[in-house]
């Protein structure tokens, strides 16, 4: 099944983000934009200065994590729905180390939010791994559930303990300097974490294609039966894969509250775990098709940040065409079944008439 | 007085939840998730909210709740069903293309205002008679028109799956399409149209947040309670009987963490009170054990080789 | 009326059917007459089923012509299929096994607008229908608590219920015992006397010559050949079937057993296992098994072996008794430890327990040794010595591959079955379990498949062979078992082995009643 023609369908990811981008530009003409002028804009504003592309990056990096978190899991064929409440969860643990520990120096400071909001981060994804395991729960239920219920943790603390000195906003002080991530690109707002994020992907390709583990957890996905039977222990797998997942959606906490915000307010980033599976579907849960998506979006969400104050498109309109995009990725999927499956019908009539000949 | 209350608050708090979840027996029975159903709980109360608000009437916002709902149906029932892709992710990127447009089109159409706009809800209708009754009578019987239709569609969905031939069907695709397929139905078929009329109910079950309930539409309006429903579905063992008893003890969950909301009640914090109903989920989840699932819930019907 | 007389009822001409990766049908011609058994006989893979499926209306040819009683018409669907009185009893039972019988039947009737919907009276004429052609069966029994040949019954039952008068049967012996299929015979006859016709799918040579009137031999898709059962030999059909001479199949009684009678290397004492619907599917069973020895379990399935090999190898709990594995015991424990102590297991069902179909051959060849050295170190994998040894594999077994890399998927079934045994034979130092290791394989793979058996068995390792197919035990074994209800009804040395006595103990008589 290797042959020339399936160069072409390979690019299928591609086609279809520029399908979804279409469909977007046909909802825009109906609401009497231009959908021409909309997406010059949007490309005109994401690379107009160095500020506008580093921040490219910088809006890319939680993307990655919370794609590789979805995308990690599905390739047990698990589904981890709640990277969004891990994502909190690791922005909790991140900003306490960060108020209470700042007198540390700034190596040592970084490094423990780092571990801390991966170790929590991991152990709340964890919980949901064996649940898995001990009851044979639903962990799509679970690890939904799980997000509201970090949410109303993250609530309670941000407006308790952790709440700002003033005690006015639902949020926390702003963290010490020493806390704050290291920018790559000074000026900007691109951050340090963009290395750890593509470090993190790097490790996924890794653990998954190199490792006796990435095997197990690719067998469990692909079949489970055939695993159990090779003696491979799925319920060490579930548990080990949520860890794993959730310690990259914690990951993103890290980057967050310490690179880019400073501060941990309520409420905030609430569609990263979603997008996160869009962007792991777009990529087709392959760690470097993540990467590429995350970067997409977040030339699209720059873009089209600023191009939203310039038309009349709503910043909302964004959510629109991520939608879009998802759509057509999945439709394109099916395209390319049907597509291959043609081409094998033909191929064989052809055979079958070179035979009677 | 206060049991009185907050019986009558269980019974509105769950009709969305029965209506969604008896929505969800009615198309997992086939075999089909309907992961979309947060997102079309979201666009119902949307669409009601618009139409109830140009109109003024609230029948025109629960036929424009249907209709979407109809219309989000015919979206994920085409890619799931016939397309066959895989549920979840289909069902994740219509939940995102739900918020996403819920939110722009109120935005366009009303800006982003300061004090949020509001509908009068849905009246109480008391039946007569019997809303006399003491305590049953105040909690039952007197509740807006979707609670009196989520107690009539509990029984019109047990008549329908264990009375009818059409319930037989519907029982049989979600066992054993094969067997299904064998008798000459078109399986796809019936999945498309449980879908679509599930979808239908969704859309109504969203209304009632916004027009039925609060009068208002905000874009985390319904903050999960789709999900919830979803659950319940599981929990209740696919049967309208079961989906009835989950969503009132939901509902109650609901109920109680509104009462002690209102109440000022403080040794719970109130953050932990809004999320009593997920815990109560998780809870269920865990300690359940799926024994009657349909055995093909999932799984797209592939015919070999063919049409 | 002698048979060329009678009236052709249905008459299919120029059938072709691709699907994806192979032409499955091209351009066949069959015709079936009333009143007669058409036998449709073929190896595994021959069409037989596909053209039979075109009949019923699941599939849809891409080209030919389908008439009935002289009409030209569109089979679309099963409903089409069945108004035209054409029914069809498939070999995977298209029943639901959580509902009753009366259930089942009803939705197989239930695009027939002249049946009413009344469960009652339903099953009056499930009762009625069964006392006519002695097919008896509760209609309100659950499908999934009735034995095998009960479920056929409904499958039966369904298609009468719907008034066929051509019942196609898909080889329907596979899950019956001897006695049973000549009760199904019987029925054959009797639904044949009133005017009826059959067609019956089989790959089984004997059975065809005891049954039909008239046999068509299928291959690669194409009509081979069209006898009269009285002009027809096994000799030639086999041939027909297999298409060039067949050696004579050799008795493997020649090649000496190197049983060490010593101590069994295998013991199993009084097990207990449960079923998934909370019965005892393994009920005290004992077993003793030797090096250097085949012993096939004969049974029919559904009698325990499926949980029996399950709970040998760490996949069901054993709830009492032991398992025990030249004395180390092996009850209950995990299937990684069990793999480790030498046992082999070649699955039943080799898609969906012996190979992912998405990974490599490499990768599946390995699936059971991955974590060991050479092929990983500290958690690594080492590409080099898995390919290496990928590489050696594929020759010694002749593995039809492009290249070691290629997605098993594309394998053909007989070469997926090569990765599967020589993996376990690999793994398998002291013990081999064998589940129906030949199935869905042609008699080229099938008999390599049975080579493999006897290699093993011939460096002195234990044997477990368990099979649906009675002749492949019979030709295998050293010692034959006949499970029945999961209990171990006798233990037969090959050399006292009677035909009768093993289809009676099949059914659960023992020659004390």
């Amino acid at each position: 099944m290797r042959s020339d023609r399936h160069i072409l369908l390979t690019l299928f990811p591609v086609y279809s983000v520029i399908v979804g981008l279409f469909l977007s530009g046909l909802m825009m003409l109906f609401l009497g934009q231009n959908p021409l002028i909309v997406y010059r804009d949007i490309l005109v504003f994401a690379f107009r200065d160095i500020y506008n592309i580093a921040d490219i990056f910088a809006k890319a990096v939680p993307l990655i994590f919370t794609g590789l978190a979805f995308g990690f899991a599905y390739r047990a064929s698990l589904f981890n729905i709640g990277a969004q409440g891990q994502f909190y969860m690791g922005c909790l643990a991140s900003v306490s180390c960060s108020l209470y520990l700042s007198f540390l120096p700034k190596p040592l400071l970084l490094s423990i939010c780092l571990l801390s909001s991966l170790i929590i981060g991991g152990l709340w994804g964890s919980l949901i791994g064996y649940a898995k395991a001990r009851f044979n729960a639903n962990e799509f239920l679970l690890s939904l559930m799980s997000t509201y219920v970090a949410i109303a943790i993250m609530n309670f603390l941000i407006r308790g303990p952790l709440i700002e000195a003033k005690g006015e906003y639902p949020q926390t002080d702003v963290i010490a300097q020493s806390a704050w991530i290291p920018l790559l690109i000074p000026h900007t707002r691109m951050h340090m974490g963009l290395i750890l994020a593509l470090l993190v992907a790097a490790a996924v390709y890794f653990i998954l294609w190199k490792t006796t583990l990435g095997y197990k957890i690719r067998a469990v996905g692909m079949n489970r039966n055939a695993a159990r039977f090779a003696g491979i222990d799925e319920k060490k797998i579930f548990v080990s894969v949520f860890f794993i997942s959730g310690a990259f959606a914690g990951l993103a906490g890290f980057t967050e509250v310490n690179g880019i915000q400073h501060m941990l307010v309520q409420g905030f980033n609430p569609m990263i775990g979603t997008e996160g599976i869009g962007i792991a579907i777009l990529g087709n849960t392959h760690p470097f098709g993540i990467v590429m998506s995350a970067l997409l979006f977040g030339a699209l969400k720059v873009g089209g940040a600023l191009a939203v104050q310039v038309s009349n498109i709503s910043s909302s309109f964004l959510g629109i065409m991520e939608g879009f995009v998802m759509l057509s990725v999945i439709i394109s999927y099916f395209v390319r079944q049907r597509i291959m499956s043609m081409l094998e019908k033909r191929r064989l009539q052809e055979e079958s008439k070179v035979k009677a000949l | 007085m206060i049991i009185e209350g907050l019986l009558a608050r269980t019974i509105q708090m769950s009709t969305p939840l029965i209506i969604g979840a008896l929505a969800e027996v009615l198309v997992e029975r086939t075999g089909v998730m309907n992961i979309a159903i947060e997102g079309i709980f979201l666009l119902g109360a949307w669409a009601s909210f618009i139409g109830t608000y140009y109109t003024g009437s609230h029948l025109i916002g629960l036929v424009a709740a249907v209709a979407i709902g109809v219309f989000a149906g015919l979206c994920y029932g085409y890619v799931t069903v016939n397309l066959k892709q895989h549920q979840i992710v289909t069902g994740t990127a219509i939940n995102i293309l739900a918020v996403g447009l819920a939110l722009y089109f109120y935005r366009v159409l009303f800006g982003v205002p300061l004090i949020p706009l509001t509908v009068e809800p849905l009246s109480m209708l008391n039946i007569p008679l019997l809303s006399g009754i003491p305590v049953i009578g105040e909690v039952l019987f007197r509740q807006n028109v979707l609670t009196y239709l989520a107690f009539a569609l509990i029984f019109v969905l047990y008549w329908l799956l264990f009375k009818t031939k059409a319930g037989l069907v519907i029982r049989s695709t979600g066992a054993n399409p094969e067997a299904v397929d064998a008798a000459g139905i078109n399986v796809d078929s019936v999945r498309f149209k449980a879908v679509l009329c599930s979808s239908a109910l969704c859309g109504l079950a969203g209304a009632f947040y916004s027009i039925g309930f609060l009068g208002l539409f905000t874009e985390d309006i319904i903050g999960g309670r789709g999900w919830i429903a979803f659950a319940i579905c599981f929990l209740g063992n696919w049967n309208p009987i079961g989906a009835a008893i989950g969503g009132l003890i939901f509902g109650f969950a609901d109920a109680v963490s509104i009462v002690i909301q209102t109440s000022g009640f403080k040794l719970i914090p109130n953050e932990f009170v809004i999320a009593i109903p997920y815990i109560l989920t998780i809870v269920a989840t865990i300690s359940r054990k799926e024994f009657r699932v349909p055995e093909y819930l999932g799984i797209p019907y592939i015919k070999e080789g063919g049409r | 009326m002698s048979l060329e007389d009678r009236d052709i009822v249905v008459k299919m001409t120029g059938i072709t059917k691709y699907f994806p990766g192979v032409l499955a049908l091209d351009n066949v011609d069959l015709s079936i007459k009333k009143g007669e058994v058409l036998a449709l006989l073929g190896e595994n893979g021959a069409g037989k089923s596909t053209l039979m499926r075109i009949l019923y209306g699941m599939y849809r040819p891409d080209g030919g012509q389908i008439k009935v009683n002289g009409q030209v018409v569109n089979v679309g669907s099963p409903k089409d299929a069945m108004e035209l009185g054409i029914g069809m009893i498939h070999q995977h039972f298209t029943l639901v096994p959580v509902h009753s019988v009366v259930e089942n039947v009803a939705l197989g009737a239930i695009t027939d607008p002249k049946r009413s919907f009344s469960m009652e009276e339903t099953a009056n004429e499930i009762e009625k229908l069964g006392q006519t052609y002695g097919l008896e069966v509760d209609p309100f029994a659950i499908v999934n608590q009735l034995p095998v040949e009960m479920q056929q019954r409904v499958e039966i039952l369904k298609a009468l219920y719907r008034g066929a008068r051509v019942l196609i049967m898909d080889e329907p012996t596979a899950v019956l015992t001897p006695q049973s299929t000549e009760m199904l015979f019987n029925f054959i006859r009797d639904f044949r006397k009133a005017g009826n016709s059959v067609i019956f799918i089989s790959h089984k040579l004997n059975e065809v010559m005891e049954i039909a009137d008239r046999i068509v031999v299928l291959r690669s898709g194409r009509v081979i050949g069209e006898i009269p059962r009285e002009k027809a030999s096994e000799q030639e059909l086999a041939q027909m079937m297999v298409g060039h001479e067949l050696g004579e199949i050799k008795l493997r009684a020649e090649s000496q057993a190197v049983v060490s009678k010593a101590e069994p290397i295998l013991r199993i004492e009084n097990l207990k296992v449960k079923g998934n619907l909370g019965h005892w599917a393994v009920d005290s069973l004992d077993l003793e098994i030797f090096a250097g020895e085949i012993h096939g379990i004969a049974g029919v399935s559904g009698n325990g072996q499926d949980e029996l090999t399950e709970a040998l190898y760490g996949l069901r709990p054993v709830s009492e008794g032991s398992i025990s594995l030249k004395g180390t015991p092996l009850t209950n424990c995990k299937t990684r430890d069990i793999i480790d102590l030498g046992v082999g297991y070649i699955p039943a069902d080799r898609h969906r327990e012996g190979l992912v179909l998405d990974m490599s051959v490499e990768e599946n060849l390995v699936l059971k040794g991955f974590d060991l050295s050479p092929f990983s170190q500290k958690g690594i994998l080492q590409e080099g010595s898995i390919r290496q040894y990928a590489t050696q594999v594929i020759e010694s077994y002749a593995i039809k591959t492009p290249t070691p890399d290629t997605p098993v998927r594309y394998l053909s079934g007989g070469n997926q079955q090569k990765i599967v045994i020589a993996r376990e034979v690999a793994v398998a130092k002291y013990l081999l379990i064998a589940a129906q290791p030949t199935r869905g394989l042609d008699i080229g793979s099938t008999d390599y498949v049975h080579q493999m058996l006897l290699r093993a068995r011939n460096e002195g390792k234990g044997v477990l062979l368990i099979s649906t197919e009675l002749s492949e035990i019979l030709s295998l074994s050293d010692r034959i078992s006949v499970i029945y209800r999961g209990r171990i009804l006798k233990t037969i040395d090959r050399r006292d082995v009677n035909i009768d006595e093993i289809g009676l103990l099949m059914m659960g008589v023992t020659s004390e009643q």
